[in-house]
C-alpha cells in the first residue's frame, strides 16, 4: 500500500516538474508559478479537509434486524406478505388512515357516552312533563 | 428416496456468478445474495433518501425486482452488485422525482443520534459541522451524491464505481474532483450565510 502510494506520488511530482518545466519555457513567471502553486496548496489543504469529513460522516449503516428479517423471510417465500404489502403503502396514506381510525374510535366512544346520557335525559323530561 | 451421497450446498461459498446462477431457481440461493448485499443497498438508498421508511420501502422493492428480474439477467461483464445498484438508482431517481419536496430531517436525527451517546455538549459543533456537510451533499446533483456514497460508504475503487455508473475510471476520477471542489465552494458559502445556488454549474 506504502510502496502504491510512493508511486503515485512520484508519479504526480513527475507530471508536476513536467508541467511547470513546460509553463516556464512558453514565458511564465517563476513568481506567478509560484503563486499559484500557493493557492492550490490552500486548495489542497481545503479539499483534504472535506475528504476527511466525508470519510468521517459517510459510515456504512445496517438496516434494523427486523426489517432485514422480514424481507428476507419475504424473498424466501417469493412474494411480499402482509408487513410488506403494508410497508408499500405511502407513509402519508398510511398516517391517514391510522387518524381516520382514531378519529371513528373518539367518535363511538362519544356516541356512547354523551348519546346514552342525551337519552337519560330525553326520558327524564318526558317523565317530569305532564301529558 | 433420498441419495445418501447427495449433500446440503453451503450457499456462502460460492460465488456472486454461481448464486445467480442457481437463484434463478432456487430462493435460497437468491437470499444468500441478499444477505450479501443488503447492508450495501440499504446504506446507499438511506443517505440518497435521507429516511428510514422510505430507505426500508425502496430496498425492498430493489430485491424484490431483483428476484423478479433475476431468470432474465445474463452477465456481461457487469457485475451482479453493479446490476443491484443500478436498480436502486432508477427506483430512487423516481422516489425524488415524486417527491415533492425533499425531506430534509432524518440524516441529520442520524447524525445527531449517533453522537448523542457521546458527551453532547462538547459535540454540538461537530454535529452541526457533519449537518452542514450532508446539507451540502444533498444539494448535490444525483450522480455525485450516487459518487460520493459509493467512494465513501461502500468505499469502492473508482474502477468499481465507473462499472456502476457506465463511466470510465477516468472519468470517475474527473467527476471526484470537480465533486469535492463544488463541495467546498458550498461548504464556504454556507458558512457566509450566503443564499443557495445549484451546485455544479460553477466549477470544472
Amino acid at each position: 500500500m506504502m510502496r502504491t502510494m510512493s508511486i503515485s506520488v512520484d508519479s504526480d511530482t513527475r507530471d508536476l516538474l513536467d508541467a511547470i518545466t513546460s509553463r516556464l519555457q512558453s514565458g511564465e513567471s517563476a513568481e506567478a508559478l509560484r503563486a499559484q502553486s500557493e493557492d492550490s496548496q490552500r486548495e489542497l489543504d481545503d479539499v483534504l479537509e472535506i475528504v476527511q469529513s466525508l470519510h468521517a460522516s459517510l459510515t456504512p449503516l445496517n438496516p434494523s434486524p427486523e426489517f432485514a428479517d422480514g424481507l428476507g423471510a419475504e424473498l424466501r417465500n417469493g412474494s411480499p406478505g402482509e408487513a410488506g404489502r403494508l410497508r408499500r403503502v405511502p407513509a402519508r396514506l398510511s398516517v391517514a388512515a391510522i387518524l381516520a381510525v382514531f378519529a371513528g374510535c373518539i367518535l363511538f366512544m362519544l356516541r356512547r357516552i354523551f348519546g346514552s346520557e342525551a337519552a337519560a335525559d330525553i326520558q327524564e323530561e318526558a317523565v317530569a312533563t305532564p301529558l | 428416496m433420498k441419495n445418501p451421497f447427495s449433500r446440503r450446498i453451503d450457499y456462502t461459498e460460492l460465488a456472486d456468478r454461481e448464486l445467480v446462477a442457481l437463484a434463478k431457481e432456487d430462493k435460497e440461493a437468491f437470499g444468500e445474495l441478499y444477505e450479501r448485499y443488503l447492508p450495501k443497498i440499504y446504506s446507499y438508498i438511506y443517505y440518497r433518501t435521507g429516511n428510514v421508511h422510505d430507505a426500508e420501502d425502496l430496498t425492498a422493492k430493489v430485491f424484490f425486482r431483483a428476484l423478479s428480474h433475476i431468470g432474465n439477467y445474463v452477465e456481461k461483464g457487469l457485475p451482479f452488485q453493479a446490476w443491484l445498484y443500478r436498480i436502486a438508482h432508477n427506483l430512487v431517481a423516481n422516489w425524488h422525482r415524486d417527491q415533492s419536496r425533499r425531506k430534509i430531517i432524518a440524516l441529520d436525527e442520524y447524525v445527531a443520534h449517533s453522537l448523542s451517546s457521546e458527551a453532547p455538549d462538547s459535540r454540538t459543533e461537530e454535529v452541526e459541522e457533519r449537518n452542514q456537510l450532508l446539507d451540502a451533499i444533498r444539494e448535490l446533483p444525483d450522480d455525485r451524491q450516487q459518487l460520493l456514497i459509493l467512494k465513501f460508504v461502500e468505499q469502492m475503487s473508482n474502477a468499481e464505481i465507473g462499472a456502476i455508473m457506465g463511466r470510465t475510471e477516468g472519468a470517475i476520477k474527473s467527476l471526484y474532483h470537480r465533486t469535492l471542489l463544488a463541495l467546498r465552494n458550498e461548504l464556504k458559502s454556507m458558512q457566509a450565510g450566503e443564499p443557495d445556488r445549484p451546485l455544479g454549474a460553477d466549477e470544472g
